[in-house]
């Protein structure tokens, strides 16, 4: 009897993720490249899987909870060493450098200082450097101008571009050959008009990754989540040209500000955990919603989501 | 297609003032533009009103119709106003509008009977804005129900599906269209409605009539009965008023399926069917849509 027969619904890709190089290209990361959903590994090619940058702050952070202090304790003064520590003994495959000490409504340093940091860790890795500004649009316009100048040919990876500065930082990026990464609040329309503006300004689709925003577990995750879930569908079914660009997700500063990574409640469990599982899931989420590079913190959240990749990629962990 | 125009609102810059100012002069200029322009109602919205409502709403009813000869489609939440502008009002006047939040049920439909107007029905819920298609339709067989019950003729009832943002989700902008191509099964006698104009909100001013026209085309493919437009967009008003068969015609067939060659369209064909690709969810909108 074959009126029984059950066959498996499969979607029909007509596009793709494109595949872009970070990183100088002796030693560049391969992101992208996606041919089907995250992990529909039955129904086609995912490309190249969600790699993990590890985060570098410029100075030191004075309101971390101690569990995320703990594995840095040595190096958190000095971003090259932290940096180094990150790939010598996490193994990270690239870096992300978090520009926060230039932020106006905090320590407000000057420009020309985070440029300086930025080529100091540039020169001390070997593996590609994200660079991530404060997420003020005058700021960064002139601190990711002179970080794209101080470091000429490190091939960095800049953001977040958004709608009201991106020429003033597209053109330094495409000038001094850096990848730009398009960032939008939480929504696919506004989305793709950055990445045509970025187009048009002249910056070429393999300089160009997306930043969706991201809203932490509990703090809006489930946006972020819908939204690169639009993305794709667009990228991968409606053969959407200006959405089909690798995902970056800056996950771990917005998991560890909530007050629950902080709570002393026995209630909550293990505070020493608590947060370490907090940005592994939110980490796990993102990539199953099609991130390409996972942002993180703490070493131990990497090592799991590692291995949670590894397993879904099917390669024994 | 009944046009109604909708731009007499207490939201602009030029008319706010007018209206709570008591300066008739602006007021009766643009309604005589508006009634030039080809309109068959003018839409009076005073917003919430909630101080002096009914006093602004009986003085702009009689303002507007010792300019014009035309009927008003009274558009505000307060109750009272309503009532203050339904007493002063000459001909048929349409209540726009009425939902289904319970105290304006309650306080409303009798107006409609008792006054012999007409009532837009806004498919709001207690929950507020439905979800898709469905909720419309289950919304829309609650009102209709009430309304009758309350002796309303069913061709005084012009069902509103809410129109949404393109730039806000393309799900609810499709759903909309879809209930739209179901009406006539669930609530047949009754008119349709839609305030047309904010499928474009959000996008800039220059570019919004591609989408308010090509959307009005949409519907007109499921019989649209009413529309609360620009008044001042002529090309809009030629679309509705069956000059555009050409238009009209592309958007259709693309609506039942066709893909046509961009080479072989003129430019403003092929505006129009980007617009149509974008309406009907094929393509990802983006302020940039008609370049790319």
């Amino acid at each position: 009897m074959s009126w029984l027969a059950f066959t498996i619904p499969t979607i029909t890709y007509t596009g793709k993720v494109k595949e872009i190089s970070l990183g100088p290209p002796e030693r560049a990361v391969k992101v992208g490249n996606a041919g089907c959903y995250p992990f529909h590994l039955f129904e086609g090619e995912m490309g190249n899987p969600p790699r993990i940058a590890m985060e570098v702050y410029d100075v030191t952070p004075e309101d971390w909870p101690p569990a995320a202090r703990e594995p840095f304790a040595d190096v958190l003064s000095d971003p090259v060493a932290w940096a180094k520590k990150c790939v010598d003994v996490y193994g990270a495959e690239m870096v992300c450098l978090q520009l926060v000490s230039t932020d106006p409504n905090g320590l407000n340093r000057p420009a020309g200082e985070a440029a300086a940091t930025a080529r100091r860790v540039a020169d001390a890795l070997t593996v590609p450097l994200l660079v991530w500004g404060s997420g003020d649009v005058e700021k960064d316009a002139e601190v990711l101008r002179q970080v794209c100048e101080a470091c000429e040919g490190k091939h960095l990876v800049v953001g977040p571009v958004q709608d009201k500065n991106y020429k003033k930082i597209g053109a330094p990026a495409i000038g001094y050959r850096h990848t730009v990464i398009a960032s939008t609040p939480i929504d696919v329309n506004l989305a793709k008009q950055l990445n045509i503006l970025l187009g048009n300004l002249g910056v070429p689709d393999e300089l160009l990754v997306m930043d969706p925003t991201v809203g932490g577990l509990g703090y809006g995750l489930e946006y972020t989540y819908s939204v690169m879930e639009r993305m794709r569908m667009a990228a991968l079914t409606q053969q959407d040209d200006r959405l089909q660009f690798p995902l970056v997700c800056n996950l771990a500063k917005e998991v560890w500000k909530v007050k629950e990574v902080r709570l002393d409640d026995p209630k909550l469990g293990d505070p020493g955990k608590r947060g370490i599982l907090m940005e592994a899931i939110t980490a796990v989420l993102l990539a199953l919603a099609g991130a390409d590079v996972l942002i993180m913190r703490h070493p131990e959240a990497v090592r799991l989501v590692r291995g949670y990749l590894a397993e879904m990629m099917g390669v024994a962990a | 297609m009944i046009l109604i125009g909708e731009n007499l609102n207490i939201m602009s810059k030029i008319y706010g003032p007018a209206i709570k100012g008591r300066d008739a002069a602006p007021i009766q200029e643009l309604v005589r533009q508006e009634a030039a322009a080809g309109m068959d109602y003018i839409d009076v919205n005073i917003g919430p009103a909630r101080k002096g409502g009914a006093e602004t709403m009986t003085w702009l009813v009689q303002t507007v119709q010792e300019a014009v000869d035309l009927p008003l489609s009274l558009d505000t939440t307060n109750p009272e106003a309503v009532e203050a502008g339904l007493k002063v009002h000459r001909g048929k006047a349409l209540i726009n509008s009425i939902s289904l939040q319970p105290e304006r049920l309650e306080k409303e439909l009798p107006l409609v009977t008792q006054y012999g107007c007409a009532m837009v029905g806004l498919l709001w819920g207690t929950e507020g804005m439905p979800r898709d298609a469905n909720e419309r339709a289950a919304l829309c067989v609650d009102l209709v129900y009430r309304a009758t019950a309350a002796g309303i003729p069913e061709e005084d009832i012009w069902i509103d599906p809410i129109v949404t943002p393109v730039s806000v989700d393309i799900n609810q902008v499709k759903s909309c269209l879809e209930f739209m191509s179901m009406l006539g099964e669930i609530a047949p006698g009754c008119k349709s409605v839609v305030g047309l104009s904010n499928v474009s909100n959000g996008t800039p001013a220059r570019l919004r009539p591609y989408l308010n026209r090509t959307y009005l085309m949409m519907f007109m493919k499921y019989g649209l009965h009413a529309a609360i437009v620009d008044a001042f967009d002529e090309d809009l008003v030629a679309i509705a008023r069956g000059k555009r068969p050409d238009l009209v015609s592309l958007v259709h067939r693309m609506m039942d399926g066709e893909n046509p060659d961009f080479a072989k369209l003129t430019p403003e064909e092929v505006a129009y069917a980007k617009t149509v690709r974008v309406l009907t969810g094929q393509i990802v909108y983006s302020h940039s849509w008609l370049e790319v």
